[in-house]
């Protein structure tokens, strides 16, 4: 566990989602969720269209009204408390700023609703301004703006009136990926700054794992993987998150003694795992860059190390990615591996050469139970 | 694109040109005539006019009983767009945002005065308003204008509240206005140009109403096109063109008018 996430546990929870139901007709859009969302934290919703966490979050601000279920801020229900009390700031994916007040205006609005005064509404607009960095551009209209402008603009005006949650509906999604990238910088260093609680909503999984302490990965109304991005890609906690979450390959075994199993008639240790009996089926899931290819002068070579596995395949095709590269093989019984190593450490097989793929036991994950539909891509959604 | 003019040969192109003058000349040349004839010497509505006069001018101008009509006019169109307006908002807002069965049926009623023959709502109108007494009435007059203006109305509003990203409404709620304030702080201005247009469709629809107009009409209160209807059947005097004229010109105006705020908008957007 790294240390962020640590510190992160430690905090106070500051909103509670209990029994979380969100019906439409017979289609349950979020189907029982219960989630602590820590004080101070930058908790991200990843998954596909359709999902969930777009519903959860709309339900949080109080767009949707929930079927069933809790949501608590400090224990105080918010259920029944309409958007405009919940003093929770939000941020659109299309950036949704007034299209007929300037930049000055379109931060003083929440301000200029709760009635502050004028100068202290023109204090804190131009702590704001100097915040975003839009000095310069206070006077503007948004059509006048870019789109990164645009989306700092709709950030401080969700910030002026000091909400301790900030909501993001994929906020950086209609921008180009550089654009993209520094505002993920951005906003994690402001989050840094101000501790706001950020619940951030994203189909990016690269963009999760840059900006939040713990990603809830959310498939079919329900969250299947909760925990930070390091975590949920070393440890899937089920196959599904394995093949969500980056690549992966997967290998069907069936249980044989304690510790190992049979794959494609040959023996592999296998982590202990609990609920394993022998004969059972099960899955061993091994990501690309923690296995390693190697020819058959370089195996004789380098005798298997205590602790590894290792099983015949047959080279595919190598392909070269710039700082990385990756060779697809197949084994004897037809099951497809991906091996992926940086560009530096070489990779001098040939398509049609025999390779042997090694890989270290501790680091393949068991699985007992899981759908087919798990194993393939971008299957999350309904 | 096939139908491009730059890709179809020249005769194609110009046979084109041509039936598009034709139609225009069509539509326009009775417009034309009109407003020369208003201006022209004879009291036969001779054309070409033998010589030029604004005596008609005069006489339209002098005369109590067009002056009335005019002013009755221009009052029922005043009152019809107000009342379109504030009917056809919340209408509006209901057909694009409701969420309850019957919406499209909704949405079919409301547009029926365009499909329905207006000969059959003004009958309808008609013997409602005199079992009612309200006849010869400015409340009949607008009540029965305002019928077939508001479906111009409604769909000018909806087309710009369907424009309107309805999230830009839940940012100002967000950000602490309640639901009615958001509305009227931000979906109002975001949608005005519609609201406007719809005003002037339904301005325009009143200004040349004639049929209902007649039915409604009494000796003490008519619009100007009865009154063009009810002296056309005595004789023809040049002071109809007049009459038609200032009728032309106000709806000219009024559709540059609206035009101008369309394209105002389209470049804001």
């Amino acid at each position: 566990m790294s240390a962020v996430i640590k510190e992160a546990a430690h905090g106070k929870t500051l909103v509670t989602l209990r029994n979380l139901n969100k019906h439409y007709g017979d289609f349950a859009a979020v189907d029982n969720i219960s989630l602590d969302i820590q004080d101070g934290e930058f908790l991200t919703f990843l998954g596909s269209s359709g999902s969930g966490k777009s519903t959860t979050l709309s339900m949080l601000a109080g767009f949707e009204t929930p079927s069933s279920g809790e949501i608590l801020v400090e224990g105080r229900s918010l259920v029944n408390v309409p958007p405009h009390k919940r003093d929770i700031g939000m941020v659109f994916q299309r950036y949704s700023l007034f299209p007929h007040l300037s930049v000055r205006d379109n931060i003083a609005f929440p301000l200029a609703i709760r009635k502050l005064g004028s100068a202290e509404i023109a204090k804190r607009v131009d702590a704001m301004l100097k915040l975003v960095q839009l000095e310069t551009f206070a006077h503007r209209r948004p059509a006048q703006l870019s789109g990164g402008q645009q989306q700092r603009v709709a950030i401080a005006r969700a910030l002026v009136y000091e909400p301790r949650i900030l909501l993001m509906d994929e906020p950086l999604g209609a921008l180009d990926k550089k654009l993209r990238e520094d505002l993920q910088d951005e906003l994690r260093q402001l989050h840094r700054r101000l501790g706001i609680t950020i619940v951030y909503v994203t189909h990016d999984q690269e963009e999760a794992m840059r900006l939040s302490q713990r990603i809830a990965i959310f498939s079919h109304g329900k969250i299947v993987g909760l925990g930070s991005g390091y975590d949920l890609y070393q440890n899937p906690p089920n196959a599904f998150v394995a093949s969500f979450l980056g690549n992966s390959n997967f290998l069907r075994v069936t249980a044989s003694s304690h510790g190992a199993a049979a794959f494609e008639g040959q023996s592999l240790a296998i982590r202990l795992t609990s609920g394993l009996a022998a004969d059972q089926d099960a899955l061993i899931m091994v990501r690309p860059e923690k296995a390693l290819a190697l020819s058959t002068e370089q195996a004789t070579r380098e005798p298997l190390p205590a602790g590894w596995n290792e099983v015949n395949a047959k080279v595919g095709e190598v392909l070269f990615l710039g700082e990385s590269q990756t060779c697809q093989v197949v084994t004897a019984g037809g099951t497809e591996m991906t091996v992926k190593a940086l560009s530096a450490a070489g990779m001098p097989m040939q398509p049609g050469d025999t390779v042997k793929v090694r890989w270290v036991v501790a680091d393949a994950c068991v699985y007992t139970e899981w759908a087919e539909s798990d194993l393939s891509k971008a299957a999350g959604a309904h | 694109m096939l139908l491009s003019p730059n890709a179809m040969g020249r005769p194609l192109r110009t046979g084109l040109y041509l039936t598009t003058g034709i139609i225009a000349a069509f539509l326009l040349l009775p417009v034309v005539f009109i407003v020369l004839l208003s201006f022209g010497s004879s009291q036969w509505l001779v054309f070409p006019p033998p010589g030029w006069t604004f005596k008609w001018y005069d006489q339209f101008f002098s005369n109590p009983e067009w002056m009335d009509a005019a002013l009755a006019s221009l009052k029922v169109a005043v009152l019809t767009t107000f009342a379109a307006v504030a009917l056809g908002l919340p209408t509006a807002f209901a057909l694009v945002r409701g969420r309850f069965p019957g919406r499209e049926l909704l949405y079919g009623l409301f547009t029926m005065p365009m499909i329905v023959p207006l000969v059959i709502i003004a009958v309808a109108v008609y013997a409602l308003f005199l079992k009612l007494g309200y006849t010869g009435t400015l409340f009949a007059f607008v009540v029965s204008h305002v019928i077939v203006a508001l479906p111009f109305t409604i769909i000018s509003i909806i087309n710009s509240l369907k424009l309107f990203d309805q999230s830009i409404e839940d940012a100002a709620v967000i950000c602490g206005a309640s639901r009615l304030q958001a509305i009227v702080k931000v979906t109002f201005p975001a949608i005005r140009p519609g609201m406007i247009a719809g005003g002037l469709f339904a301005f325009l629809v009143s200004w040349d109403e004639v049929v209902l107009s007649v039915m409604m009409a009494s000796p003490d209160l008519q619009t100007l096109p009865v009154k063009m209807w009810t002296t056309l059947r005595q004789d023809l005097s040049p002071v109809i063109a007049v009459a038609s004229t200032l009728l032309i010109g106000l709806s000219i105006l009024v559709m540059f008018i609206a035009s101008a705020l369309r394209r105002r908008n389209e470049t804001n957007a």
